[in-house]
């Protein structure tokens, strides 16, 4: 039974992409006592980014959990349990199954909350603490890098004055960049390439002295630095400096060794580099060389809006975002960023980004193809090729019609190599299948057809190898960049 | 085929989601466009321009993968699927011209004529299925094949006919499955989401 002199226990879980999470506290408006702090690495986000919705397997694993974490709840007595769910249930097209069969299996209600309201109760989270010294900072940025999504939040004097939220975390980013393990030198180079024009559109009138991190990349990778740099258990900060450290042993050990070496569960161990390109992204973009990164977050700012707010905290947290997000859009003066989802990214940017991605992905497969080990090498670059004359395709009409044509010559010439390469290839693959198939009276002829491919093959390897070998990689990502130039027009007639 | 064409309208500056529908739609009807050529299964050129359409819808959904619904992914596999199918019996029909050319050539001498391809004397523009060099190869008298080796190629030749036509069949019954739900309807509201 509670004792009627100390503040009430109530717990909150929060449902991400990657973590499901628990914390139970004795709470107060603007103070919390924590007696639990529990997290399962579930990566429900994993499935919505391969199939758009939850999985069985992983509606299943969630369901689990938080059976465990009410038991666990109602153990310290508390109440409510207050469950809310962000990104990746938003994104699922199963979202409204989903909450339904938790509902009916554990009796727990989530509440499928905004982005905009996500973002202010991290906010509360994550800042308590730092409100509660006798001098707190008056800017302060708090960024909660999530596995679906990354929510930006800054505030004057405790009262939030501009927030975001953007569609990329630390697992969206490994799923679509970061993909071996560990990560390849190309590819963190791509996934730079993203990020960097990507938040190329964040424009900052006031900088924040102070940017609090939150979320469980960034405390794992504290963890990890904590044990592999020797930076005292004590330490909360993290500079750039310990960040591309981090990157040095990420991309150096596969998941598993940071996972057995650093103590990290191996699913956390796989994202943590694409948490760590993000946070240093976002730093450099903020001229910020030190964060503090915060354990706390939604789930502490639920509990500390239910204390200030009662029963309609929801409505009164979401309500205030949404006057911030009018705000923010009829007064440019308090538009302290201007950012863009990748849905809302300038059409001229998003081509500069996805041309040198796309050119970054097919020059990663001559060394390959140049190898003769993998017949597939010349597939997955001419793969590779026509992604790259779709994006021209689709971005011709504001490009620099003399780059343009510049480029789009050498790209088909390079695809022209490959596709005679990998046309008689497909034959010769094709003829081989069947050989272990036809009738015998078939076979002299089918034979007979396979030598002289075999050596009309040979002469289009040649040929390729000597084409790949003189072509000019740098002068080709130059003449890539020069096809959409800054303040690019249309040039199709419309 | 010929290059895509430079879609019109599109303004650097408006939002990507915008103008990537906008593309997406454009791709869309360049799809159907071939629509009419579904029941005719030996315009090959025109099947294979169904093909590169087919194959350009997909990429744009695949530049723009991160701007589109993931509802988006069912529509996707479907046009990849066409797009297989399409190029399944695109591979055969290279092939039964390799075996024509080369039965025909050492029969008649006419050689490339009859290979370049029944479509190409329709269509002067389009390339030929088997490449000029690789078909300069195959004639070669010198390794003409020997009356065992003939027999095998005419045997080859009508299995891959056979083939061909059960891969025509899968595709086309593919097609209809999908227009029976109005598939271009679906793609298209998906796109005004």
């Amino acid at each position: 039974m509670q004792n009627q002199s100390s503040p009430p226990m109530r717990a909150a879980i929060d449902i991400g992409s990657n973590t499901i999470h628990l914390v139970v506290a004795r709470c107060s408006p603007h103070d919390l006592d924590i007696v639990e702090d529990q997290q399962e690495l579930v990566r429900i986000g994993e499935s919505v980014t391969a199939k758009g919705e939850i999985s069985q397997e992983k509606a299943n694993a969630a369901i689990a959990t938080l059976k465990r974490y009410k038991a666990l709840a109602r153990n310290h007595n508390a109440n409510p349990i207050l469950v809310v769910a962000t990104e990746a249930i938003r994104q699922a097209s199963n979202s409204a199954a989903f909450l339904e069969q938790v509902l009916r299996k554990t009796k727990l209600t989530v509440q499928l909350i905004s982005g905009t309201a996500e973002a202010a109760l991290t906010f509360f989270g994550s800042t308590y603490e730092v409100y509660k010294e006798p001098h707190p900072p008056t800017q302060i940025g708090v960024m909660d890098l999530g596995g679906g999504s990354l929510e930006l939040v800054t505030a004057r004097n405790m009262h939030i004055t501009w927030r975001t939220s953007l569609p990329i975390g630390s697992g969206w980013l490994h799923d679509r960049y970061l993909a071996s393990n560990p990560p390849t030198y190309d590819e963190v180079a791509v996934a730079e390439a993203f990020l960097q024009t990507y938040f190329r559109g964040l424009r900052l009138r006031h900088h924040p002295a102070v940017l609090i991190v939150t979320g469980g990349s960034a405390n794992s990778l504290l963890l990890l630095a904590r044990y592999a740099f020797n930076l005292g258990m004590q330490r909360t900060q993290l500079t750039q400096q310990d960040l591309t450290r981090c990157q040095g042993l990420l991309i150096s050990l596969p998941a598993e060794e940071i996972a057995q070496r650093f103590e990290q569960p191996l699913e956390r161990a796989r994202i943590l580099l694409a948490g760590a390109l993000i946070i240093q992204t976002v730093m450099s973009r903020l001229h910020i060389n030190e964060i503090s990164v915060s354990s706390h977050g939604i789930r502490e700012g639920v509990l500390l809006a239910y204390e200030r707010y009662g029963e309609r905290w929801l409505e009164i947290v979401s309500q205030s975002a949404e006057a911030l997000n009018h705000l923010q859009r009829s007064d440019g003066k308090s538009e302290a960023f201007i950012t863009y989802t990748p849905e809302a990214e300038p059409f001229a940017q998003s081509g500069r980004r996805l041309l040198q991605e796309r050119t970054q992905k097919m020059l990663e497969w001559p060394e390959e193809v140049l190898k003769h080990e993998d017949v597939e090498a010349v597939h997955k670059m001419r793969v590779a090729t026509r992604r790259l004359r779709a994006t021209l395709d689709a971005y011709q009409s504001i490009c620099d019609p003399k780059s343009f044509k510049k480029v789009y010559r050498q790209v088909k010439q390079i695809a022209d190599a490959l596709g005679a390469a990998r046309d008689t290839d497909v034959m010769l693959l094709n003829l081989h299948a069947q050989l272990e198939q036809v009738k015998n009276e078939e076979k002299a002829g089918v034979e007979w057809l396979v030598e002289p491919l075999q050596t009309f093959r040979e002469q289009k390897q040649l040929e390729l190898e000597s084409f790949l070998q003189m072509l000019d990689e740098d002068d080709l990502k130059k003449q890539i960049d020069l096809c959409i130039v800054e303040g690019a027009m249309s040039h199709g007639k419309s | 085929m010929a290059k895509a064409k430079p879609i019109t309208g599109l303004n650097p500056q408006d939002p990507t989601g915008k103008n990537a529908r906008m593309i997406a739609k454009v791709r869309l009807e360049d799809l159907y466009s071939w629509e009419h050529f579904v029941d005719n299964p030996y315009n090959i050129v025109e099947l294979h321009n169904m093909r590169i359409a087919a194959k350009r819808l997909r990429y744009t959904f695949e530049v723009f993968e991160d701007v589109f619904p993931v509802a988006s992914r069912p529509i996707v596999k479907e046009i990849v699927q066409i797009q297989e199918e399409l190029g399944d019996f695109h591979d055969t029909d290279v092939m039964i011209a390799l075996l024509r050319l080369c039965l025909g050539s050492y029969d008649t001498a006419t050689v490339p004529e009859t290979v370049q391809l029944n479509g190409n004397k329709q269509h002067p523009k389009e390339k030929s299925l088997v490449s000029s060099d690789l078909i300069a190869d195959l004639v070669d008298p010198a390794v003409a094949p020997s009356v065992e080796e003939r027999y095998g190629l005419e045997h080859f030749l009508q299995n891959q006919e056979q083939l061909r036509n059960k891969q025509y069949d899968a595709f086309r019954q593919h097609w209809y499955a999908l227009q029976a739900r109005d598939f271009k309807r679906q793609v298209l509201e998906l796109l005004e989401t």
